[in-house]
């Protein structure tokens, strides 16, 4: 209190104009009585003018609160989003289509063996079964992607078109099991393809748009957790309100001849750590969570398609066999598969290559397309053998489980890619929680820091206004 | 909370509006998926008068359009008389149709109606899953219940004595393990009929064949090691049999068998008149209940109703050596194979209506007796409606 300087010297109006802070008193009487005159009326503004700076500047400082914590908030749940409810589910959605998929070659070879079924066999296509029930329950039951957005509802059918149809196909798998084992192995054999097309035409398109449009919402979530706009807006404000206090230091300054209002300095301080503050957590975010998709999130997806092209690879070799009907048409679709599994240029394993992260991801990406040579290699015995109609020896090749057998390949095809998955997704999850990891406490600190910049701005200007009265 | 619950809002606009664009992006890259729904926009059809509705959303409509129509048919030799018959018997009716046909084979007929080139594929198998894979907006919609004998050329048999056969005996005769009429084998299963002593040449299709396949695959169903060494498909490593001949279609089976003495050959029963008048005898099969029986109306229809319960929605089925007691062991369903998509809504009305037609007033002993075939059971026929009204 004892600084405070009574009105008429350290308070009263210099002879300066606050506007150009340069300009030099005018000489003679003239002149000072020009002053003079605009002298009063400055006299009477200053503290107007105190008053609408604390106005101004305390309601910027709670805006930058309110806007600040508002964008904080919006890409720290977007970002908790992506980690604890749609990265979840775009494993469910992936790991569902996987089970359905083999099941279905799971179920198709063990009919080819002929009954009896083995038992570990049954329990393998009833724990697939069981996994894809359980990852449709917890799909159907999750909220994660909004419940009115088209995409929701895409999904929402999707998965209405699996619950009908997965009865259907178990169905027809039971009544293949029933009349095989009955002594009507070709009646058995028939409703095994009638199975098979009801997963291929109708439970595994619609398990595949599941996870496509639960992974655009990742890829949405994710993009919103650090896009642009929101976080462009509050940064401006605060760069806005960091020159107001500025400026109105330097003119306070200029007027009062205090060097420093501490007031106002802890208001300037709070601002520029607290933006700084956002800057780097977005950043850092930001940067994470393009690792993450790009490393973890992409890879894993050309995987899961590489799997799933495996799958149905290896279920033309094993229906050709249990349809014989002369066509071409699965050897065709394996020759199909078989590119687009790769390796070789634009193939779904260079793709995942290309962006694996070095160590297990990449090693595991390297040994699928070894494995995968290996295995096209005993195809292409198995549809010579088939051309020549020699269709023990093909059975043999297909179902045998020895070294050199197709079933052998594709098992370690199939290996080798989930566990390149398995490694990606530890890829994307561990930079995703490193992505939300960035805005902790964040929120809280851009509000503490706006009650601060208040306090000071208001205590720092009511100071300078309280001399006046 | 206010702020958060506008934040939230507005977040879910973005990420819907994010969403919409990616999934329209992805949508252009995935592989195309069939409706796999009974979806049918009844604009498509059912315009004329007299229409009924078909099973589900579909129609069908009960004639074709009023202007010129020209329907397409290429396949199966076996169904190709009674397509002949159909086509002038639904020309006559509806003289703005008119109709061509083709005896090229079930494997052209499938894959002509797959291309579009020809409206109906005629088959006598139903379509593989790698065909339906590859094309999923193919349907099989059985047209008639056939059938597969075994001629034989025994000249000195006495009429209306049948040789009994089964497939164990069959697979033996096949495989050069029997070689003569007389065998002790096949004298076991015919006990009373003074069998021939001389040599049995065995005649099988030189081309792949649906006949191939309903006869192998009776052979596997009932011999173990046929299964596991030769097995079924429209074609077969035939063993080495001493005086095996390969003929090409039943034409040739046909023509061989009646020029060869001892011969045994199969044949699709739409020969089975011209067999009988060339002078071969028709053998009795055994079925899977070990009952004999030849191939006639009761028979074939015994064996199919068997199946009719459990017959899934798009009809396909193997009927070889069923369960039926007094069911005949070789049957199948001759199909159409057909496109769910057609070229325009009017080539769609008038498939469908020839298609109902078919299955219906083409069902009737007038068309099928001809080739002896028998008529679908009805509910069959209700499932090849519900297929037909998916046609759009």
């Amino acid at each position: 209190m004892t600084a405070v300087a009574p009105p008429g010297q350290a308070g009263v109006p210099q002879p300066r104009t606050p506007q150009t802070g340069t300009s030099q008193p005018p000489a003679g009487p003239e002149a000072r009585q020009a002053t003079q005159r605009r002298r009063r009326p400055r006299a009477a503004g200053t503290p107007a003018i105190l008053r609408l700076l604390l106005i101004a500047l305390t309601a910027g400082s709670v805006a930058w609160g309110v806007v600040g914590a508002w964008a904080v908030s919006q890409h720290a749940s977007a970002a908790d989003q992506v980690v604890t409810a749609i990265e979840p589910l775009s494993l469910d959605a992936q790991q569902m289509y996987r089970s359905l998929s083999d099941a279905d070659v799971t179920a198709t070879t063990s009919f080819l063996a002929g009954p009896p079924e083995p038992l570990g066999v049954r329990q393998h296509f009833e724990a697939d079964i069981a996994r894809a029930a359980a990852d449709l329950a917890a799909l159907r039951n999750s909220r994660a992607v909004a419940g009115s957005s088209p995409t929701a509802a895409r999904i929402d059918a999707a998965l209405a078109a699996i619950s009908a149809s997965l009865p259907v196909y178990t169905g027809y798998v039971t009544q293949a099991k029933t009349y095989s084992s009955l002594g009507y192995p070709l009646t058995g054999g028939s409703f095994m393809q009638v199975a098979s097309e009801e997963m291929h035409l109708h439970l595994l398109p619609a398990a595949r748009s599941v996870y496509a449009q639960v992974n655009a919402a990742l890829a949405a979530e994710s993009a919103q957790a650090t896009g642009l706009p929101w976080i462009v807006v509050a940064v401006g404000l605060a760069l806005a309100v960091g020159i107001a206090l500025v400026r109105t230091q330097r003119w306070l300054r200029r007027r009062t001849h205090r060097t420093v209002n501490y007031g106002l300095l802890t208001a300037t301080l709070a601002v520029a750590i607290s933006a700084i503050w956002m800057v780097t957590a977005f950043a850092i975010a930001r940067s994470d969570f393009e690792q993450g998709l790009g490393h973890g999130s992409s890879p894993a997806e050309a995987l899961a398609q590489a799997g799933i092209s495996a799958q149905q690879a290896r279920g033309d070799e094993v229906l050709n066999l249990i349809s014989r009907s002369g066509s071409t048409s699965f050897q065709q679709d394996f020759t199909a598969m078989r590119t687009r599994i790769g390796p070789g240029p634009g193939s779904l394993l260079d793709t995942a290559g290309a962006s694996s992260p070095a160590g297990t991801s990449a090693r595991a990406v390297a040994a699928a397309g070894h494995d995968a040579s290996a295995w096209y290699a005993v195809a292409s015995r198995v549809f010579k053998l088939d051309l020549a109609s020699n269709y023990a020896a093909e059975t043999q090749l297909v179902i045998g489980t020895g070294p050199g057998s197709s079933s052998r390949g594709f098992t370690r095809l199939e290996s080798d890619i989930g566990r390149a998955i398995g490694a990606d997704q530890i890829v994307f999850h561990q930079h995703a929680t490193a992505g939300r990891g960035a805005f902790a406490n964040l929120e809280a600190a851009v509000i503490v820091a706006a009650l601060l910049m208040a306090a000071g701005a208001a205590w720092g200007l009511s100071r300078r206004l309280a001399e006046y009265r | 909370m206010q702020i958060r619950r506008v934040a939230s809002d507005c977040r879910t606009l973005l990420t819907a509006s994010v969403i919409v664009a990616l999934t329209l992006l992805a949508g252009c890259t995935t592989r195309g998926s069939s409706g796999t729904q009974a979806g049918v926009p009844a604009a498509a059809a059912g315009i004329g008068a007299g229409d009924r509705s078909g099973p589900g959303p579909g129609h069908i409509p009960s004639r074709p359009a009023q202007t010129a129509v020209s329907l397409s048919e290429t396949g199966s030799t076996l169904l190709y008389p009674l397509f002949g018959d159909w086509a002038s018997a639904y020309h006559h009716q509806f003289p703005n149709v008119s109709f061509t046909t083709a005896a090229t084979g079930s494997g052209t007929g499938i894959a002509e109606a797959s291309a579009g080139t020809a409206d109906i594929g005629a088959s006598d198998a139903f379509l593989s899953s790698g065909n339906l894979v590859a094309n999923p907006g193919l349907l099989n919609i059985p047209l008639a219940i056939a059938a597969q004998q075994v001629n034989y050329n025994l000249p000195g048999l006495g009429p209306g004595v049948h040789v009994r056969l089964n497939g164990a005996v069959l697979a033996q005769i096949y495989r050069g393990q029997i070689t003569t009429w007389n065998d002790r084998a096949i004298a076991k299963l015919n006990p009373g009929v003074s069998l021939p002593g001389i040599k049995i040449v065995p005649l099988h299709r030189a081309e792949s064949s649906g006949d191939t396949f309903l006869f192998s695959s009776y052979l596997s169903t009932d011999d173990p090691l046929w299964n596991s060494t030769i097995g079924y498909g429209t074609t077969v490593a035939w063993p080495h049999a001493a005086r095996a001949r390969a003929e090409e279609g039943n034409d040739g089976m046909l023509a061989g068998c009646t020029a060869i003495p001892g011969c045994i050959a199969y044949i699709g029963i739409s020969y089975l008149s011209q067999a009988l008048k060339a002078g071969l005898g028709e053998a009795e099969l055994q079925n899977a209940a070990g009952q004999f029986t030849l191939p006639a109306g009761p028979s074939l229809r015994a064996a199919v109703a068997s199946f009719v319960p459990a017959t899934p929605a798009n009809e396909t089925i193997s009927m070889v050596n069923g369960p039926a007691r007094t069911g005949y062991p070789i049957v199948n369903y001759e199909y159409a194979i057909v496109a769910s998509r057609q070229r325009s809504a009017a080539k769609a009305r008038d498939v469908k209506a020839f298609l109902h037609w078919a299955i219906t007033a083409g069902n009737s002993a007038r068309y099928l007796d001809r080739v002896r075939f028998e008529p679908l059971p009805a509910a069959v026929s209700s499932l090849a409606d519900a297929q037909i009204a998916r046609i759009r």
